[in-house]
């Protein structure tokens, strides 16, 4: 028993240490992707510069000059939007996932994109302007429409799944109907669905950390409710999980933050799908390490992303998310086979 | 005899069934189900016997807590439904028929996992907790497979693993939904003297098993149950042919050793 204990004891010791690692590379390259984002510009400003720039405290004269403000509202919102974004993506999909036992779970699959962008794209051919909260309200729209589907038809995980789907499908032709109708408005609604991080604002950093904060907060202290659950309905409730509460808890806390997310920056597939796959490789299934681990990777992934998509003369991020993300992902996928047989 | 069952020593609560319907999918599946007031009890092992799609399951499920039902079961004189499903998970433990076949933890966190009910959502896994971790795969000998990956466990394996889930769980009243099924004779031995142990500790073991002849062998009370309905509530040793043969529609022989063990077997018809 007792060498039993210290074999354990090694055992957890090393699991914690290489979780450690892996978080501390994580964190290595956030500040190295930082610091590209900070640099990278039409503008050259020195890195000490943007340091001090950076400093709330500088006294700038009465004239503020032109590279504290790029610095200060372009650059540096632009950045923290993007990791945001990615953060709450990515703890979105390890949470669907996990939730819903369905590896194709993420925010775009359960219909939150499609209601987001159906809430835009409505606003925006009836010319009224608030795009952000059309948008958001379109979103808790969907998913709210997909959760009632889904408990009138038994309220089992699939039936989430497949009223995600027939939701995103309704939506999906109601936004193709605006696009028929919208006439010369038809630029404005392809432009905004394209999605992006240009137009980043220090409001929508704030926004979507918030979100993303709060939704990875709820998640992690439900982190163990969710191993049990994913283990098949009857194992979790007889663990003393509900899984009912716990699906309408954690279903609401990261439909906000996508919603959020999608709201400001528009529809930006793959993080949510690929990141919760890509650290579950790397961490295994259990929820609290996955969590955190896939919080820094889709911070990572959507600054990274979004600072190619710059790069590439502002191509939609979407594009670089799935041209980066498909690919690495199937490499992966292969390379696990592999080691397997 | 050792092992977490030893831990807890006051009596388990008696479940007591009045009238019991459960239906669903627009099935009943159980049908106006009453046990007499000890039939449910701690401290003897309660099998159940019955063809498949008879109602064992279903009856188990119920009695976690899983189902809706009709009519009353009580859990230690209290109605099952108004128990919230945290309180039940502290007193009540299932090892279910199917589980979720692709699990990548390891098989320590998953034996882990049973502690969920003892601990609030900020905890993680005490000290303690390691030692009913380590306790736990020791009864079931599963130490050896205790930091491999449990999605790489044979069937068997996976059994004695929620098993020790269960037994990490530490509840009061045990529902087991054909504990030995994929394991091999050895580990069916291990599992029937799990269950005696627990329930001669004090702790109420209802399992449900396919084979007639370990039923008959361990249960101290056999419930033979057919099509929803309970057909007989015997003791394990006045298990006969007449009743086998009733319940599963064939004939039954009976073939004794010369040590006086006895088995049962469907004659051809």
């Amino acid at each position: 028993m007792n060498s039993l204990g210290e074999l354990s004891a090694a055992h957890r010791r090393r699991r914690a240490r290489s979780i450690l690692a892996l978080q501390a590379v994580l964190l290595l390259i956030l500040a190295l992707v930082s610091l590209w984002r900070m640099l990278s510009g039409d503008v050259d400003i020195s890195p000490s510069r943007i340091v001090s720039l950076l400093s709330p405290f500088l006294p700038l004269g009465s004239e503020t000059p032109l590279d504290a403000i790029v610095v200060r509202s372009v650059r540096l919102p632009r950045l923290l939007s993007a990791l945001g974004a990615g953060a709450s993506l990515g703890v979105a999909g390890v949470v669907l996932q996990g939730l819903l036992q369905n590896p194709m779970a993420e925010p775009y699959t359960l219909g939150i994109a499609s209601g987001a962008a159906f809430g835009g794209a409505l606003v925006i051919s009836s010319s009224v302007m608030a795009v952000v909260p059309a948008a958001f309200i379109g979103a808790l729209f969907a998913m709210a429409a997909v959760y009632m589907l889904a408990e009138r038809a038994g309220g089992g995980r699939v039936q989430v799944i497949l009223a995600g789907v027939i939701v995103s499908a309704f939506l999906s032709s109601g936004v193709t109907f605006l696009k028929a109708v919208a006439d010369e408005r038809i630029g404005a609604i392809v432009l905004w669905l394209m999605g992006g991080f240009s137009g980043s604002s220090p409001l929508s950093a704030a926004a979507v950390w918030l979100a993303a904060a709060v939704s990875f907060c709820v998640s992690w202290l439900y982190g163990r409710h969710l191993d049990a659950v994913s283990l098949g309905e009857d194992v979790g409730a007889s663990l003393g999980v509900d899984e009912r509460k716990l699906r309408l808890l954690l279903l609401s806390a990261v439909s906000m933050s996508s919603a959020v997310t999608v709201s400001f920056f528009g529809i930006i597939g793959f993080v949510g799908l690929v990141v919760p796959h890509i650290m579950r490789m790397l961490t295994g299934s259990t929820h609290r390490p996955l969590l955190s681990c896939s919080l820094l990777g889709g911070a990572v992934l959507m600054a990274a992303a979004d600072g190619s998509a710059q790069m590439c003369n502002e191509l939609p991020v979407g594009v670089i998310t799935a041209m980066i993300g498909a690919p690495f992902f199937c490499w992966l996928l292969a390379r696990r086979r592999m080691s397997n047989l | 005899m050792t092992g977490p069952a030893s831990r807890k020593i006051e009596r388990a609560p008696t479940i007591i069934i009045r009238n019991l319907s459960v239906s669903y999918g627009g099935d009943t599946v159980l049908r106006d189900i009453s046990s007499g007031g000890d039939d449910f009890s701690p401290g003897r092992l309660i099998i159940l016997i019955g063809p498949n799609g008879s109602g064992k399951s279903t009856l188990l499920r119920t009695l976690c807590g899983l189902l809706r039902y009709e009519g009353s079961v009580t859990l230690g004189g209290r109605e099952l439904r108004t128990y919230r499903r945290k309180e039940l998970g502290q007193i009540v433990g299932m090892l279910p028929q199917h589980t979720a076949a692709d699990i990548s933890y390891s098989v320590h966190d998953l034996i882990g996992l049973g502690r969920i009910p003892h601990g609030g959502l900020l905890s993680s896994r005490s000290e303690a907790d390691e030692e009913v971790i380590l306790e736990a795969a020791g009864a079931m000998g599963v130490e050896r497979l205790l930091f491999r990956q449990a999605s790489k466990l044979s069937g068997g394996e996976m059994r004695r693993v929620l098993m020790a889930m269960l037994l990490a769980q530490d509840p009061a009243v045990f529902l087991l939904d054909e504990p030995s099924s994929a394991s091999d004779i050895k580990h069916a031995a291990l599992m029937f003297s799990m269950m005696k142990d627990l329930s001669s500790a004090g702790k109420l073991v209802i399992s449900a098993v396919h084979d007639i002849n370990l039923a008959a062998r361990f249960a101290d009370v056999l419930v033979v149950i057919k099509e929803g309905r309970i057909m007989d509530i015997v003791q394990g040793r006045d298990l006969d042919e007449e009743i086998l043969g009733r319940l599963y529609d064939v004939p039954f022989e009976l073939f004794t050793s010369s040590g006086g063990e006895r088995a049962w077997h469907a004659r051809r018809v």
